[in-house]
């Protein structure tokens, strides 16, 4: 039982890397965009999930990303890892700066200020024209060159956005196991209680902005060569809402959350296309059932089922 | 003796009303020092202020010698000034271990080395003799939100000892305790003064367990002090007899 886990992740990892080959090109697409979102969606889950600050700002974080890379490989010809670099860098900062309200404002106060934040950068891509090519977006974003390895293909980029998927995976893994990540949780569950045990819940809350900021930017960074061509609709409030549904879906504060909410938000609506126009009805009512009946996401329900039969057992002991 | 909390003219208004008013007293090393008082007292007020969470309208606060008023509770903490609250505050979701290795680790040297350091921050022997000492073993993996309620007193309380600290200031630790518990309470609380030379200062409304409790102790009315002394002197003065009957 207790190897279950490690059976069912190689697993997944086989089906990851084989899927490319049966796959056609919009199958691989998915898959792709099943990554990047994942990356943004754990951001937002260690923003949300781990350290409790709601943050509807996601998508502008993502489009920051993505237009530092559009607008400096297609522009002034940077190198896409510097433009990757620069982007998380970016994001890293101006989530930062975001933060700084949350030392102020919490819950529905501190999402209005996100909000805010989502709309006025969705504002300044469509209406600087001059640098951001306004509603007209940026076109032929060009998939890197990485160390001689050609990522122009579907194949190739897919496993590009995997490598970097599995490079934050490790890295939020590392980090929210880490005192940091259970300084996170204090701050979550009990700010009040957490500074007066030394915590310094300021640094830590600006850090879980900053952190989970630079990974939309890393998301975003991915998302701009992968589509080849963006403009200001995607990254408007629909998108942080999206992201914010991904992380509660697939279970918010569970390590594994935004990769199953990813798969919902992502994956899910194109296997309904079947049901054709109904498809979008029969995912809405998906998503309100479960939430109805378990608010604590896939993850949560999961551990319920799984959890349940050892109480039982325990209470049997215990009669 | 040297004094470890000194506190001098401290006031505290909120609007018109003095809640607290030209407050001073001192607390040895190794002391347990109760402090009365009726309800609105200021009794809570002046924790409040002594522990950085509001910021005293006059008067000073020092920690062995050094200024604190209006310092920040997180860098109060850090300098070894440790608290227990008087309505339930743990971390419900995580477990007891966890609960108690959160309460040490910022203790340990810069933030950045705990992101990169171990994953106890090199606490877990630490925890284990509180969870040991304040008998909690049994539940010490239960998801802290899951304890009953005299436990999770024990675990606030286990969490303001966990980084050894100088002074600890405890908010009712008896309220709401049942008896069996509130011996074993008060003996660990005997025992952890004797053994980590903290000093205590409690707010109690429970007279017997303070008076068992305490070796000096002040009594608080309309924001001033009233009297002070040892459990008998104060048990027999007219003035906190007065205090605590009415008029």
């Amino acid at each position: 039982m207790k190897r279950l886990p490690a059976v069912l992740g190689l697993i997944v990892l086989a089906g990851l890397l084989i899927a490319p080959f049966a796959l056609k090109p919009h199958g691989i697409y998915l898959l792709s965009m099943w990554a990047v979102m994942s990356i943004a969606a754990i951001g937002l889950n260690l923003t949300l999930g781990y350290a409790g600050q709601i943050s509807l700002a996601q998508a502008a974080f993502v489009g920051i990303g993505a237009y530092c890379t559009a607008i400096l490989t297609t522009k002034f010809g940077w190198s896409f890892p510097a433009t990757f670099v620069l982007g998380a860098v970016l994001c890293f900062v101006v989530g930062w700066l975001l933060g700084y309200p949350a030392l102020r404002v919490q819950h529905h106060y501190l999402a209005f200020v996100t909000l805010a934040f989502t709309t006025l950068v969705y504002l300044v891509l469509r209406n600087e024209e001059k640098i951001t090519g306004g509603t007209y977006g940026i076109s032929g974003i060009k998939r890197p060159v990485l160390l001689g390895w050609a990522t122009q293909g579907a194949r190739d980029y897919y496993f590009l956005c995997l490598l970097v998927l599995a490079v934050v995976a490790f890295a939020t893994w590392w980090l929210v196991r880490s005192p940091w990540g259970r300084a996170f949780m204090a701050l979550r569950e009990n700010p009040l209680r957490a500074s007066s045990l030394g915590v310094d819940t300021r640094r830590y809350t600006l850090m879980a902005f900053a952190i989970g900021s630079a990974l939309g930017g890393v998301a975003g960074s991915l998302y701009a060569p992968l589509v080849e061509f963006i403009d200001p609709s995607p990254f408007a409030l629909g998108l942080s809402l999206n992201l914010l549904l991904m992380v509660i879906v697939g279970g918010s504060g569970y390590f594994w959350g935004p990769f199953l909410g990813a798969i919902v938000s992502v994956l899910l609506p194109e296997w309904l296309r079947v049901a054709d126009g109904l498809y979008l009805i029969i995912y809405s009512v998906a998503v309100m059932v479960l939430m109805v009946f378990c608010p604590s996401g896939l993850l949560g329900l999961a551990e319920r089922i799984f959890k349940r039969p050892k109480a039982a057992n325990a209470a049997k002991v215990a009669t | 003796m040297s004094a470890v909390l000194e506190v001098r003219g401290l006031s505290k208004a909120f609007g018109g009303i003095n809640a607290v008013e030209d407050v001073s007293f001192e607390v040895n090393e190794g002391e347990i020092l109760g402090i009365i008082g009726p309800n609105g007292s200021g009794k809570s007020t002046l924790f409040n202020c002594i522990l950085g969470q509001l910021l005293p309208s006059a008067g000073s606060v020092h920690v062995d010698g050094r200024a604190v008023t209006g310092m920040r509770p997180c860098d109060l903490n850090r300098l070894g000034v440790s608290r227990t609250f008087q309505l339930l505050q743990v971390f419900p979701q995580m477990s007891v271990r966890e609960n108690l290795i959160l309460a040490g680790q910022e203790h340990q040297g810069a933030m950045w080395s705990r992101l990169f350091g171990r994953r106890d921050a090199g606490l877990s022997e630490a925890a284990q003799r509180m969870i040991d000492f304040f008998r909690l073993a049994h539940v010490a993996e239960e998801k802290a939100g899951g304890l009953s309620y005299g436990q999770q007193k024990l675990l606030d309380a286990a969490m303001a000892f966990m980084a050894g600290p100088r002074l600890v200031l405890l908010d009712e630790p008896a309220g709401g305790v049942n008896l069996t518990m509130l011996a074993d309470l008060r003996e660990r609380l005997r025992a952890i003064n004797a053994e980590q030379k903290a000093t205590f200062v409690v707010i109690e409304h429970n007279m017997e367990f303070v008076m068992a409790l305490c070796t000096r102790i002040l009594v608080l009315a309309e924001g001033r002090i009233i009297a002070a002394g040892s459990p008998d002197e104060v048990r027999r003065d007219p003035k906190v007899i007065e205090a605590y009957l009415g008029h």
